[in-house]
């Protein structure tokens, strides 16, 4: 019967989604307290590197209009702390 | 919304769906009567012991009864097959036809038990899920400081194509990046000073889908004309980059995204045609296939590459499913979205990935508690969002959204802090530099920003 080949494939899938859920079902699955502290930590721990968090100074962040840093001569009377002016 | 546009012609492959019903081509369901003695319901639970039909893996029952979700009686959708059984006459001898018909009753009994199998297997699941789900995690953010108000504008904007902006990626270099839009352009940018530096025109339109090689020193795109090509980029200025171009990977339907691996040696594409690949560059070859998705596969983000082999894709099929790149198995699904998922992308540490979707949601979900644990909405959007990206630390998720604006959201306690306009048509593409200092957002309105 001209069913045969489609229920064959029918079961062919069918198969394939109870084995896909079987071994969905039997992962190892941690409390959502666990995972939400992990988050956290991870969070917390990685805010300071974090420039579009933290908000970096103009001068430091590459996008924003970049002028070339003065350039320190031995000669120069000013103290290193002028540079602040930057 | 944009992907109304091609779903019109998508192919829906002979893939296994993960549900309840077989769907065949035709898409016409097939449910059918089970014997009294198959029921699940009539069979009592038996915790964590094994069951004589089901050939399971040993000390997989995780303890507790389950009872089956749905199953039972369901009506024969094929008349057909009960004509065949009440027509065999006594008088015949049991073979040819009566010996079809036993097939048949036998084929049936299968795929019906396997349905029911299917069904009470998905019930499990959720249960499964459900019993570690002791807290919220906005509940557990509580104990965070709020974030204060964030100020981002547009530093840069990228004007050049000739149309929609449709997709965008950052070079390792934190300052060049490459992008492509329907007009079949795809420009390579430096993003500090706004210069073009390279521009292919493809032979397509729709260029769905760009990525820039780890080296830096190509790019591959592709788009409509189901394929995904890798241009080398030179600085030679009388070279032509399309003479150069090589075809790499091969769809039956349109290319939605792809990405390089950890080397300019491999490529992850996803396509309309419901399946990612995995191909090697040089060569053109398949090296895997993922299949699983029941509709085109939209997006797909490959995991931090401390977290190993593994690969998140989201589809029309409103599911998220989480690959094993060597085996090409799906290890994990989420569905609980509602509509198509635009945009997957997986938090810094690897442990969870964020989807942007159709229903005008962001969801977060957790890979080890196996389940959604966030949603970012309010009632006032209402537009699908297309595009997500975590920050360097994933305390802030960038999601940018079909109604022309940005939303910035507190990952951990679920709030808006930041909304940012700019645009002047649907954001489709939104990626944060490697070095965290910037986002650049891509749309329809022909332009990129770059924010900070």
């Amino acid at each position: 019967m001209s069913s045969k080949t489609a229920s064959t494939n029918n079961i062919a899938q069918a198969r394939r989604t109870v084995q896909q859920l079987r071994m969905e079902a039997s992962i190892e699955r941690i409390k959502v307290s666990k995972a939400s502290a992990d988050l956290m930590s991870y969070c917390e721990e990685h805010a300071r590197n974090d420039p579009l968090l933290m908000g970096i100074p103009t001068s430091e962040n590459p996008s924003r209009i970049r002028r070339p840093a003065p350039s320190y001569r031995s000669s120069e009377v000013d103290p290193p702390s002028s540079q602040q002016s930057k | 919304m944009g992907t109304t546009f091609l779903r019109a012609g998508r192919l829906c492959a002979n893939i296994s769906v993960a549900g309840g019903t077989a769907r065949g081509r035709g898409g016409a369901e097939v449910a059918l009567f089970l014997r009294p003695a198959e029921r699940e319901e009539d069979r009592p639970p038996q915790p964590g012991s094994q069951r004589r039909r089901t050939r399971r893996r040993a000390g997989r029952a995780r303890g507790g009864d389950w009872s089956c979700a749905g199953g039972g009686w369901a009506p024969a959708s094929r008349p057909g097959h009960r004509r065949l059984l009440t027509r065999i006459p006594a008088s015949l001898p049991p073979r040819p036809r009566a010996k079809m018909a036993a097939d048949g009753l036998h084929e049936n009994e299968t795929l019906a038990s396997l349905k029911s199998e299917a069904e009470s297997l998905k019930g499990k699941l959720e249960e499964e899920r459900a019993k570690l789900h002791d807290v919220e995690l906005h509940q557990v953010a509580e104990r965070v400081e709020a974030l204060g108000q964030f100020v981002m504008k547009t530093r840069r904007t990228l004007k050049g194509h000739g149309n929609k902006v449709l997709c965008m990626d950052w070079c390792k270099d934190k300052r060049r990046l490459v992008s492509s839009s329907q007009d079949g352009k795809v420009i390579v940018w430096d993003s500090f000073t706004t210069n073009k530096e390279h521009a292919v025109t493809m032979p397509c339109t729709w260029v769905m889908a760009c990525a820039y090689a780890p080296s830096g020193c190509a790019i591959a795109c592709g788009g409509l004309d189901n394929k995904c090509s890798v241009y080398p980029l030179t600085f030679d200025k009388n070279e032509n980059m399309a003479a150069k171009k090589k075809s790499v990977a091969m769809h039956t339907n349109y290319l939605s995204a792809c990405s390089f691996t950890n080397s300019d040696m491999q490529i992850l594409t996803a396509s309309g045609d419901g399946t990612c690949a995995l191909w090697d560059v040089e060569s053109g070859q398949l090296l895997q296939s993922f299949h699983g998705h029941g509709a085109d596969v939209l997006c797909l983000d490959l995991a931090p590459s401390e977290t190993g082999n593994t690969f998140v894709s989201g589809g029309c099929d409103k599911k998220a499913m989480v690959w094993d790149m060597r085996s090409g198995q799906c290890v994990q699904a989420f569905e609980t979205h509602e509509s198509d998922i635009n945009s997957v992308r997986y938090y810094p540490s690897g442990d969870a990935f964020a989807s942007g979707s159709d229903d005008a949601t962001c969801r977060l979900y957790d890979l080890r508690a196996d389940r959604e644990v966030a949603i970012y909405s309010k009632e006032s959007i209402i537009f699908g969002a297309s595009s997500v990206d975590f920050s360097l630390s994933g305390r802030l998720l960038f999601a940018g959204y079909n109604d022309y604006t940005i939303n910035v959201w507190d990952v951990l306690k679920g709030s808006r802090v930041s909304i940012l306009f700019g645009h002047e048509n649907r954001v489709s593409t939104l990626r944060v530099s490697p070095d965290g200092t910037a986002f650049c957002s891509g749309s329809w309105d022909h332009t990129l920003r770059v924010w900070a």
